[in-house]
């Protein structure tokens, strides 16, 4: 139980940005697993079971919202923390994102240490 | 769309400017980071070059893609933030232009930020070496307002001194001073390989202008006369650093050349013809050291009852005997582009396709063998000329799959090669006659040289399923 705590699935198609993100997470103290589309995503919360989802909503294959909204209609991943990643422009995004099912949201450019407080947050 | 993207691009040019600015502190010799800071630095370099290459060749959603590498740059720069006790003074300076860089303001203002960074660029450490106090303070003034950081010395001595000890970027060199004068200084500064390179710009008045023309003729980059111009000096200075950051990179470029090249001359110098290495000084990476699956071509030679023609002979005739003829092989077997893999007694075993591989491996092989039963001629004229036996050898290859890597232990170790064609080479070359070429039916598929073919023999290998046809190679066609 202590373990799955720890584990995040950080969902990111920028490889880039994704690498960043996983270093900084796993700096913080966490165990990192990524996807970098919806449907790779839904893939890793099936068979990888985090303890909190970390999603960019602009994604490719099939988009973060549809993503979150098909995990949700699974039993097993009904309750699973959705923390939504935004470009900061777009709050239609943000209203988009709670609707299929996000917890919260954390607009790019992220602010770590927020982001940290909300993961310690719903973790806790 | 296209105004967002080009004001995308204008940001990614300013951020990529600060990265330079603070690589260029990172590259500096006297740089030293720990290995957390420096694989974050490393990832944060290579983030802006991703960043740079996407504004060359833009993507789809150039825009998107670009607002997350930025993201992840700004990210990798907090990171270096986190512990700044980790980090020298000008490397958190850099990191944090690079952090200015990266917030929403800067990306409406490329140009502001970008001379802001251009000045960051270009502070140094300058030593000013003048005998007279209010010239050292003046001048320490005008360039600490600059953002310099300033020693001074009041001798030549001093200079000298103080030079030895610590990194300087610039010179400042008055001509006349006591004691040892400037150009003396000039002169032990290039006289000395870790100073030579530093620029150095005399100072002087108008009545010295003789001296200053003799120091800039033995190295000085410039000079400076009195009264002189504060701006003219900032400009100077400028000029001076930016040199020796060329000349810092350069450096540590050909000090990382170095090592390579050794390492890779003291792995496999011993092994390989030079060509071959020269080749592999190209592209190190491209060596698999670890263990890797190779099609080579392997040759294994001996001299036919060589242990009878020694019994004889005393010992130090039979290693004079030895390598008078193993001597000559192994020239002719680097001259092909050979890999010597072993001697063992009077046996050779040889390997052409290891560490690297070419295309025409089997065609050197056969060439090599038939010029190496070509120099027997030679060696078998000397031995009788020293009353020595006349010696006959015989000649196996074989092409096949083998494992090929840096073989044994820390203490002993060599490049050597594991898999069954080396069984069947062997078996290939026990039925070898005296002065023949037998070849592997493998080998001889992938010839593409007119070869004259000598006798097939069908041969049974233990331990492999199916027979080896091999074939007698007499020569090359006429």
């Amino acid at each position: 139980m202590t373990d799955t705590a720890h584990k995040l699935l950080l969902v990111e198609d920028n490889e880039v940005n994704r690498e960043m993100l996983t270093r900084r997470l796993k700096r913080a103290g966490y165990e990192v697993v990524t996807a970098g589309d919806g449907a790779e995503a839904l893939e890793r919360m099936r068979d990888s079971a985090p303890a909190l989802v970390l999603m960019d909503i602009n994604l490719p294959i099939m988009d973060g919202c549809t993503a979150v909204a098909e995990a949700r209609k699974e039993p097993a991943l009904q309750t699973v923390p959705i923390i939504a990643l935004t470009a900061h422009a777009m709050e239609a995004d943000r209203a988009k994102a709670i609707d299929a099912g996000c917890n919260d949201y954390a607009t790019k450019p992220i602010d770590f240490p927020d982001l940290l407080s909300k993961i310690a947050g719903f973790l806790s | 769309m296209g105004n967002k993207r080009e004001s995308a691009f204008q940001w990614s040019e300013t951020i990529i400017a600060a990265v330079g600015g603070l690589k260029d502190v990172v590259s500096r010799p006297s740089t030293h980071l720990n290995d957390v800071v420096s694989d974050d630095m490393e990832a944060l370099f290579e983030a802006t070059f991703r960043l740079n290459k996407l504004i060359n060749e833009p993507t789809d959603d150039a825009h998107h893609d670009a607002m997350n590498i930025i993201g992840a740059i700004r990210g990798y720069g907090e990171m270096l933030c986190e512990d700044e006790s980790a980090l020298p003074q000008d490397v958190l300076r850099g990191v944090k232009a690079v952090l200015v860089a990266c917030q929403e303001e800067s990306s409406g203002e490329g140009f502001r930020g970008l001379n802001a960074l251009t000045d960051q660029k270009n502070v140094g450490v300058i030593l000013a070496v003048d005998d007279m106090a209010e010239n050292r303070n003046l001048v320490s003034r005008l360039l600490s307002k600059a953002g310099h950081t300033v020693l001074t010395a009041e001798s030549g001595e001093e200079a000298l001194e103080l030079l030895q000890s610590q990194g300087v970027d610039v010179v400042l060199l008055d001509l006349m001073m006591p004691g040892i004068g400037g150009s003396e200084v000039l002169q032990s500064m290039k006289a000395d390989p870790k100073l030579r390179a530093t620029p150095v710009i005399m100072i002087s008045g108008r009545q010295d202008m003789d001296q200053i023309v003799a120091c800039i003729q033995a190295g000085a980059d410039d000079y400076l006369l009195k009264p002189f111009n504060p701006v003219l000096l900032q400009a100077r200075i400028a000029a001076g650093i930016e040199r020796k950051r060329w000349y810092d990179k350069e450096e540590q470029y050909r000090q990382q050349l170095e090592r390579n090249e050794r390492f890779i001359r003291a792995t496999f110098g011993r092994y390989l013809s030079d060509d071959i290495v020269n080749e592999i000084l190209e592209s190190p990476e491209g060596l698999e050291l670890g263990g890797d699956l190779r099609e080579v071509t392997i040759m294994m030679s001996d001299i036919r009852g060589f242990t009878t023609l020694s019994e004889h002979l005393p010992p130090a005739t039979v290693v004079q005997l030895l390598n008078r003829y193993l001597g000559r092989m192994t020239d002719i077997i680097l001259e092909y582009g050979g890999t010597i893999d072993e001697f063992l007694g009077d046996a050779v075993l040889a390997v052409f396709g290891a560490p690297k591989s070419r295309e025409d491996d089997q065609d050197r092989a056969v060439r090599c063998a038939i010029a190496m039963q070509d120099a027997m001629t030679q060696v078998n004229e000397e031995n009788a000329a020293d009353g020595l036996p006349f010696l006959e050898m015989a000649i196996a290859l074989n092409t096949g799959t083998v494992i090929a890597g840096n073989i044994g232990s820390e203490r002993r170790a060599k490049y050597g090669f594991v898999g069954h064609a080396m069984n069947v080479t062997s078996r290939i070359e026990d039925v070898s006659k005296r002065g023949q070429i037998l070849i592997s039916e493998s080998t001889l598929k992938k010839l593409t040289g007119d070869y004259t073919v000598g006798e097939k023999q069908t041969l049974s290998v233990r331990g492999i399923e199916e027979s080896v046809v091999v074939y007698a190679i007499e020569g090359v066609a006429q």
